[in-house]
């Protein structure tokens, strides 16, 4: 059987040998199932006579995070909490500004004891004062503390339709209309010659490679706050290596139907659509971090702000097009629609943000777009290999670095 | 026509400074973060390097190798005046503007009438350094009440500022619904509320009184307290001696004699109180970023406000225009009327150089407490009287200031010009 030619599926799978014989005669089936009733097995007889009983000493330390905290109003202070230890703890008291102070638990079961993994809120009726740092810690009836500081607090906007209203018209004049006034650059970059197409090309891989190190931060950053359980760091891990994967197989599926002869497939519209993913993933993420800055009072969003923001964006725009620049020019609709995946996310992530606001998720959408980010810097280089062009000529190195610099510049505007 | 070009100089000084002020504090887009570094910054450079040069390096008169300490900079603000503010007493009869007040007889007693107002404010704690107080009548440490053992005292208090408060005093009190707490009589007064406190000024002493609502640590620490001076009654104290000494032997009547003259130098009623020079300080503290410690110290809110302007570090010095000693007669005996309403540390303390005073815990005794000493103690709230005598001394700079050296270094230094 060994000189049979294999098939090839479309998804680069090969046909298991189905000749290799199983033990004892079992069918198939059976050998895959054996390991997993076996562990059930061994579970089961480890739970009912505990074996380790006597080696166990002590007991696991209380772990409990203040994830965020929200002000409604000026009498009003909301803790947002997570009991990420693996046994039960009970809120006994809370403490703002090292004086015992009143409070009510919501969304725990009608008590003030979490359940491992459970979140509640703490409602705290207090008179504070703008702009004055908060200490508020959380007494357990332990006595272990767990400490939060409020820093210069001032008060969040609760959910309305105006609220909306404003992240999308934000969301506009910072994702949308900058990334589509970039791409007004495609008439000029289509006559570029090959060399400077490279090089226009590797600016944007120059600009996404700083949006990704940029969201990685941040992504780490803010994987310090999500709760001990969730595994912060690594869930931003397997956000990142999860999105890389995930678009590297849907590219690699896309070779797929170019070798089965797909033209639409081969085309660079397909790598702009990979870019304008990509960018939009990370303009996703850049309105959570708006809206969770409006969930959480932090915002002061001046004209200036904004500014920096279109002029951080702009620079997308050509990176979206750049792809698309030989070849026959694809239909405006194209056009519009690539605009609209890179750009309208801001709007999306600014609600998101605003209504749902939480550290975990923040993370997480963060490290999907660095993730994402990745998978295109490494198209865009094949892309220019493929085109006969050399990547790491001199030209292309420097518009790399170009596009890394004018980010790092832009960047300096927009720090929320 | 010298003057005139004085008054343009000084004119284009103002503008320019107005303009470097603004140039700093209209910048919208710096962040408080940033500004608040750039007081951290400042506070710094307040400890390690400063105008008023202490050291002793006698071969060069500018340059200090070591750094010179105090804050640098000049008092902007001029509102508040804390050379003023030691001998401001509001007796009813006569006191500050900003304390509406009146002297009247009610039921054969005499009647203290004082108009108190809360209000959010910001004051002046170092040079350049603002602090958003809390303040009764817009004022840190608020205005001294000063009455007579056995009058009434009467407050009319108005709270305009966002929070709730309340005056309590520490006085005997025998009305539970004036003692100014949440839980008692009107309880805290909300925003735009008024009530009328009355208290009788008893024992003699000098007193403290303050905001009692909650949260007390902020309520304190943002600027709400002040002195009440309770003058002992001469008569009174001829009659009753035995209340107003910490001394259990035979009165004779030279004793009692000598408690009453010791009862007319306290009472400001009294031509042998003239005699006296009398000063109120309150030892107080401003946390400015929110850790629950304190980044400015001082005596009467102004961080080395009775400091030395400038020296040498040879004896020559020049006294700053906002940052200046307190110049004293040495001829006269000094008394001061002392309290502290520290918060965030347990203690704080006032020494004396190269004079020992006498001390009078509360002020409630006619003899001291404590004899001939240089340095006393007060936890918050506790208060007493320094009598001093400099008579003996050369005239001179004589420095008196916490001897706790960090209070010291923070702001609570200060110096006696004795003439």
């Amino acid at each position: 059987m060994a000189d049979q030619t294999r098939d090839t599926t479309t998804d680069g799978g090969v046909a298991a040998d189905e000749e290799i014989t199983q033990p004892l005669g079992l069918p198939r089936w059976v050998s895959a199932l054996l390991p997993i009733v076996l562990l059930v097995l061994v579970l089961g007889v480890f739970a009912f006579t505990s074996p380790l009983a006597g080696v166990q000493s002590g007991t696991p330390l209380p772990d409990v995070t203040i994830t965020h905290t929200t002000l409604p109003s000026d009498e009003t202070v909301v803790l947002h909490v997570t009991n990420n230890g693996p046994e039960s703890v009970t809120i006994s008291q809370v403490l703002v500004d090292e004086a015992y102070w009143d409070f009510r638990v919501e969304g725990a079961g009608g008590d003030q004891t979490l359940a491992p993994m459970e979140s509640a809120q703490i409602v705290i009726p207090y008179h504070w004062n703008p702009g004055w740092d908060l200490e508020v810690a959380l007494v357990l009836s332990d006595g272990a503390t767990f400490h939060n500081t409020i820093v210069a607090p001032s008060q969040s906007p609760g959910f309305s339709l105006s609220l909306l209203g404003t992240l999308a018209v934000i969301g506009l004049f910072v994702g949308v209309i900058p990334v589509a006034l970039g791409m007004l650059w495609f008439p000029y970059i289509k006559t570029m010659s090959d060399r400077w197409l490279h090089a226009v090309l590797l600016f944007a891989a120059g600009v996404l490679g700083f949006l990704a190190f940029d969201a990685g931060f941040e992504a780490f950053e803010l994987a310090e706050r999500v709760p001990g359980a969730y595994e912060g760091n690594l869930l931003v891990v397997f956000g990142i290596f999860g999105a890389l994967l995930l678009v590297q197989a849907i590219s690699a599926w896309r070779e797929g139907r170019v070798a089965a002869g797909d033209n639409r497939a081969s085309s660079g519209l397909w790598i702009a659509y990979l870019v304008a993913v990509g960018i939009g993933l990370h303009n996703l993420a850049e309105g959570l971090a708006i809206g969770s800055s409006f969930a959480l009072g932090r915002v002061s969003l001046g004209a200036f702000l904004v500014i920096g923001f279109m002029l951080h964006n702009v620079t997308e725009g050509p990176a979206v097009v750049a792809p698309v620049a030989r070849g026959e020019r694809p239909a405006l609709k194209h056009f519009a629609a690539l605009g609209v995946i890179a750009g309208a996310p801001v709007i999306l992530g600014g609600w998101i943000g605003s209504l749902a606001y939480s550290p975990t998720i923040g993370a997480f959408f963060l490290a999907i777009g660095v993730g994402a980010i990745l998978q295109v810097d490494w198209e865009i280089a094949r892309m220019v290999r493929d085109a006969g062009g050399r990547v790491a000529s001199a030209t292309n190195l420097l518009a790399f670095l170009l596009g890394l610099a004018i980010m790092y510049v832009t960047d300096l505007f927009v720090a929320l | 026509m010298p003057s005139i070009d004085y008054n343009s100089a000084a004119d284009v000084t103002e503008r320019l400074e107005q303009r470097l002020v603004e140039s700093l504090t209209g910048e919208t887009s710096v962040s408080r973060r940033t500004v608040l570094g750039g007081l951290g910054v400042a506070g710094s450079a307040a400890v390690g390097l400063g105008s008023s040069r202490a050291s002793a390096a006698s071969d060069h008169d500018d340059e200090d190798e070591h750094g010179n300490f105090g804050a640098v900079g000049e008092y902007r603000d001029l509102d508040f005046d804390p050379h003023e503010f030691l001998t401001a007493f509001n007796t009813g009869n006569s006191g500050q503007d900003n304390v509406p007040q009146q002297v009247y007889e009610e039921d054969g007693r005499t009647v203290r009438e004082f108009e108190f107002t809360a209000v959010d404010t910001t004051i002046a704690i170092a040079p350049g350094v603002e602090f958003q107080a809390w303040a009764y009548n817009g004022q840190v440490p608020g205005p001294t009440i000063r009455a007579v053992e056995g009058d009434l005292i009467r407050v009319k208090f108005t709270n305009l500022g966002r929070h709730a408060h309340t005056i309590h005093p520490h006085l005997k009190n025998l009305n539970p619904r004036m003692d100014g707490i949440p839980q008692n009589g009107p309880g805290v007064l909300d925003t735009g509320e008024s009530f009328t406190y009355e208290w009788i000024a008893q024992p003699a002493g000098t007193h403290f009184y303050h905001c009692h609502s909650l949260p007390l640590k902020e309520h304190i620490h943002r600027g709400l307290y002040g002195t009440i001076i309770v003058d002992p009654d001469p008569e009174r104290v001829r009659e009753n001696p035995r209340e107003y000494v910490n001394y259990h032997g035979p009165i004779t009547d030279d004793f009692r004699e000598q408690l009453v003259e010791e009862a007319k130098s306290r009472n400001h009623e009294y031509a042998e109180n003239d005699a006296v020079n009398e000063m109120v300080m309150v030892m107080n503290s401003f946390d400015t970023n929110f850790d629950g410690g304190n980044e400015v110290y001082a005596a009467n809110t102004r961080a080395f406000g009775y400091g030395v302007g400038d020296t040498d570090g040879e004896g020559n010095w020049t006294a700053g225009e906002t940052k200046r000693p307190i110049q004293i007669d040495k001829n006269q005996r000094q008394r001061v009327y002392l309290s502290n309403a520290t918060e965030f540390d347990l203690i704080n303390s006032f020494h004396t150089h190269s004079q020992f005073f006498d001390y009078y815990d509360h002020g409630t005794t006619l003899t001291p407490t404590n004899k001939t000493v240089d340095t006393i103690m007060q936890c918050q709230a506790q208060r007493g009287i320094i009598e001093i005598d400099y008579s003996d001394h050369e005239p001179g700079l004589y420095m008196f200031h916490a001897h706790q050296s960090e209070f010291a270094e923070l702001g609570w230094m200060s110096f006696f010009e004795v003439v």
